[in-house]
């Protein structure tokens, strides 16, 4: 591997740096699941015995930095290269989740163009009790300029 | 074969699962904006998208990977997804027609464990959206 980015790697991995609340709202995630095409009644009906979001819902749940406040800046553009869910338990209208993210990966591709370094952000989602319900993370590559 | 599945007895190595077409119109994308977020131009308003450099504006990459639980809990009601990884190679436009297909790539009839491959194409047949699934299916 690279120095830089092992340099990265060393400096930053399964640090966390935020820490955000988030107030799960049974209708935005019953929303979620009808516009994306659920059917299942334990995703899109709120008076289900059952009622809970899709395991992809907390994809859509923004943290409030995506990259550690020192972290340097890498020259090139940021773009979003996909998004992963582990899911443990399931999520419930009106309970109060805690989202802490870490850097969970740092790897590169080198391609024709260039080489592109992958960030992987994890955001660790734990219940009022603590229990680990689920990680969703965010894969961003940023294409370095032909000059780097 | 029935097109929805009940227990992990019901699945084939290589099953393939029903094609599911998601709806990628406007006012759907809209709707997802107006709700659960991702309302910015690029994704609700053609013209803006074109301004900022797209062919149209753009389905958010988190209703894409919305649409791949979709299309498995369809086929599969009562599965449980643990885990789904979903890699954004290129833009799904909306108001474009796009299609789902997903083939079973391993079965653990011990465990009631499901491992699914899944693409997002448009219509000339192009990848957009890649994904990986692991789901639980009741062993009974």
């Amino acid at each position: 591997m690279e120095t830089d980015i092992e340099e990265l790697r060393s400096g930053f991995l399964n640090e966390e740096f935020d820490e955000v609340a988030f107030d799960i709202d049974g209708q935005r995630f019953a929303e979620y699941a009808l516009s994306c095409g659920e059917q299942a009644p334990r995703f899109t009906d709120p008076a289900h015995a059952d009622f809970q979001a899709p395991p992809t819902f907390v994809s859509t749940l923004v943290g409030g930095r995506s990259l550690p406040v020192d972290f340097p800046r890498l020259g090139g553009v940021g773009m979003d290269a996909g998004k992963g869910v582990e899911w443990m338990a399931p999520i419930r209208a009106g309970v109060t989740l805690t989202g802490k993210s870490h850097l969970h990966d740092i790897y590169t591709k080198t391609g024709r163009s260039g080489r592109m370094i992958f960030l992987v952000t994890r955001m660790e989602l734990f219940d009022e009790e603590g229990v680990h319900v689920a990680n969703a993370d965010t894969r961003t590559v940023i294409r370095e300029r032909p000059s780097e | 074969m029935s097109d929805t599945v009940t227990t992990v007895g019901d699945v084939e190595f290589g099953t393939e699962l029903p094609t599911f077409a998601p709806d990628t119109s406007l006012e759907n994308v809209k709707r997802f904006g107006k709700f659960v977020g991702w309302g910015g131009p690029r994704f609700t308003d053609h013209e803006a998208a074109r301004k900022e450099g797209f062919p149209g504006a753009l389905v958010p990459g988190v209703m894409s990977q919305g649409f791949l639980g979709a299309m498995i809990h369809r086929w599969a009601p009562s599965a449980a997804i643990v885990a789904i990884d979903t890699v954004f190679r290129a833009p799904v436009l909306v108001d474009q027609p796009h299609q789902i297909v997903g083939v079973v790539t391993d079965v653990d009839e011990e465990a009631g464990s499901v491992e699914i491959d899944i693409t997002i194409t448009n219509e000339a047949e192009e990848t957009r959206v890649f994904g990986t699934a692991t789901i639980k299916l009741p062993t009974g």
